[in-house]
């Protein structure tokens, strides 16, 4: 790997930190995956809780998402690196740590989402699978569920692309992902613009495709109750 | 035994009373059209008797189980299919999917039997060019007709019909009228709400008028279009008012 930062000198853009940067892309990936992986997973959870009919449960779920949504993504992440070693005595590294607070904000955000394409389904619909003969149970994965998926993918898409973007966080808790290494690069080449140029590219050739593909799933959606 | 036996209801909507120790039966046999004026209560009824509606107090009876006993509210709804005033096509599914979606997964209909059920049903609506349609290529009367299907699909004894051409066109009601037509001649049983009286006096073998949440006359179909009617002064004014 080429050395990053040489105090003093400034060296030109070099073929080694193509590698650096793919590493780069690597941690990026890596973090953010595992993030939404695991956020969509816990969001889904809390999104049908918040579908219960029973207010006191259905309410349950805002304890942990409305302090998630209100607050920067930044501070929770220094709560979590850097405050719970202090109060708690959980020593977390930076990896779990930016996972940890990745995969909890998407949640809280996917949540939403799943509470509201649930709802956004007349009642009509569920009269209907009832009136078939189907319970609850069927209703909800043969007829609302499928309905509320396609409702539910372009918009989980979106939030997915914002949170790749917001994973350049990390960099704060100086995980080596692409905006760390920007930072590093730059600094060391005294070529801002180039350097921050490719950073941009790189985050831009992951988004674009994935916004085109949900505005186009979106379009696709064109149920009228 | 009645198939259906609705016995001394009362249902309310916070405290406005809608039925008021209600009673009536219905045989599994011919058309009954339900005639009133709106907000009487004559989708309620229905509702009630296949359990999308709790009723206060009284019993329903179809078939013998009764619909307050939550585990025969299954059997219930597929003893009695309902068709609503609004279309419900399911929009993530095509036409026969719609048709054959709640007999596979109800019934256990292995596919290929549902898809010949579904093609013969389709065709007794006459539509059965439009198997890959979705719910935005088709019309509100063909929307009509596939739910009709859809609820025969599930072999029901009897079908609850609400208002089901009310959003419709005259012409788009003619359709869905021929299609219940030759329902009824087939010997389908059905308890039809509706406004349209040329269905009522070709179709109909029985006609419950509701008014103000009771039944006000219940009478075999010429029996209320000759004598009851000249004799009942709310009965002629109701028929009048409709352009009957
Ligand atoms: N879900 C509901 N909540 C409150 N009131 C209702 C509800 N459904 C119906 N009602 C009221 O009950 C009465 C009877 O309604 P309905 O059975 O729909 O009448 P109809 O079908 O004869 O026009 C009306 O006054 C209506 O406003
Ligand atoms: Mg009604």
């Amino acid at each position: 790997m080429q050395e990053v930062h040489v105090m003093g000198q400034y060296s030109q853009l070099a073929v080694g930190d193509i590698y650096t940067f793919l590493e780069a892309c690597g941690v990026t990936l890596l973090v953010t995956l595992v993030s939404l992986v695991l956020g969509t997973l816990l969001g889904t959870a809390l999104g049908l809780v918040r579908c219960s009919k029973n207010k006191i449960i259905s309410s349950l779920p805002l304890i942990i998402m409305e302090p998630l949504r209100n607050s920067p993504l930044v501070v929770q992440l220094f709560l979590v690196y850097y405050g719970l070693p202090m109060v708690f005595g959980i020593l977390l590294d930076a990896y779990p740590a930016a996972i940890l607070t990745l995969s909890l904000n998407t949640a809280a955000f996917f949540a939403v989402l799943v509470h509201n394409s649930i709802t956004a389904i007349p009642v009509s619909q569920w009269e209907a699978g009832y009136a078939l003969g189907h319970g609850k149970a069927s209703t909800f994965v043969n007829v609302i569920f499928r309905q509320a998926l396609r409702l539910l993918i372009p918009q989980a898409i979106t939030l997915y692309i914002n949170q790749l973007q917001c994973s350049s966080m990390i960099s704060l808790i100086s995980l080596r992902d692409i905006c760390r290494i920007g930072q590093l690069v730059s600094v060391r080449t005294m070529q801002p613009f180039l350097v921050w140029g490719i950073v941009f590219a790189l985050y831009y050739v992951i988004s674009f495709p994935l916004a085109r593909l949900a505005s186009y799933l979106e379009k696709r959606v064109n149920f009228s109750y | 035994m009645a198939m259906i036996e609705v016995k001394n209801i009362t249902k309310s909507y916070g405290d406005h009373t809608v039925l008021k120790d209600f009673s009536v039966d219905f045989d599994q046999s011919g058309v009954t059209v339900i005639l009133g004026p709106s907000g009487t209560g004559k989708s309620t009824l229905l509702r009630c008797i296949n359990g999308l509606e709790k009723t206060n107090s009284g019993d329903i009876l179809v078939d013998g189980l009764s619909v307050n006993d939550k585990k025969n509210l299954k059997q219930i709804r597929m003893t009695c299919g309902m068709v609503f005033q609004h279309t419900v096509i399911f929009p993530h599914l095509n036409v026969m999917e719609n048709l054959i979606m709640s007999p596979m997964k109800i019934l256990k209909t292995p596919k290929g039997e549902a898809i010949d059920k579904a093609r013969y049903y389709l065709k007794k609506v006459g539509l059965e060019s439009k198997e890959k349609s979705m719910h935005n290529e088709l019309s509100g009367g063909e929307q009509q007709r596939i739910a009709i299907a859809r609820a025969l699909m599930m072999n029901p004894k009897a079908l609850l019909l609400d208002e089901i051409t009310s959003a419709l066109d005259p012409e788009m009601t003619r359709e869905v009228q021929n299609v219940l037509e030759s329902l009824a001649a087939d010997g389908v049983c059905m308890l039809c709400v509706t406004h349209e009286m040329s269905f009522a006096r070709d179709v109909a073998s029985r006609i419950l008028f509701l008014d103000g949440g009771s039944i006000v006359c219940d009478a075999p179909k010429d029996e209320f279009f000759g004598k009851i009617r000249q004799e009942n002064d709310r009965i002629n004014k109701f028929l009048s008012f409709i352009g009957e």
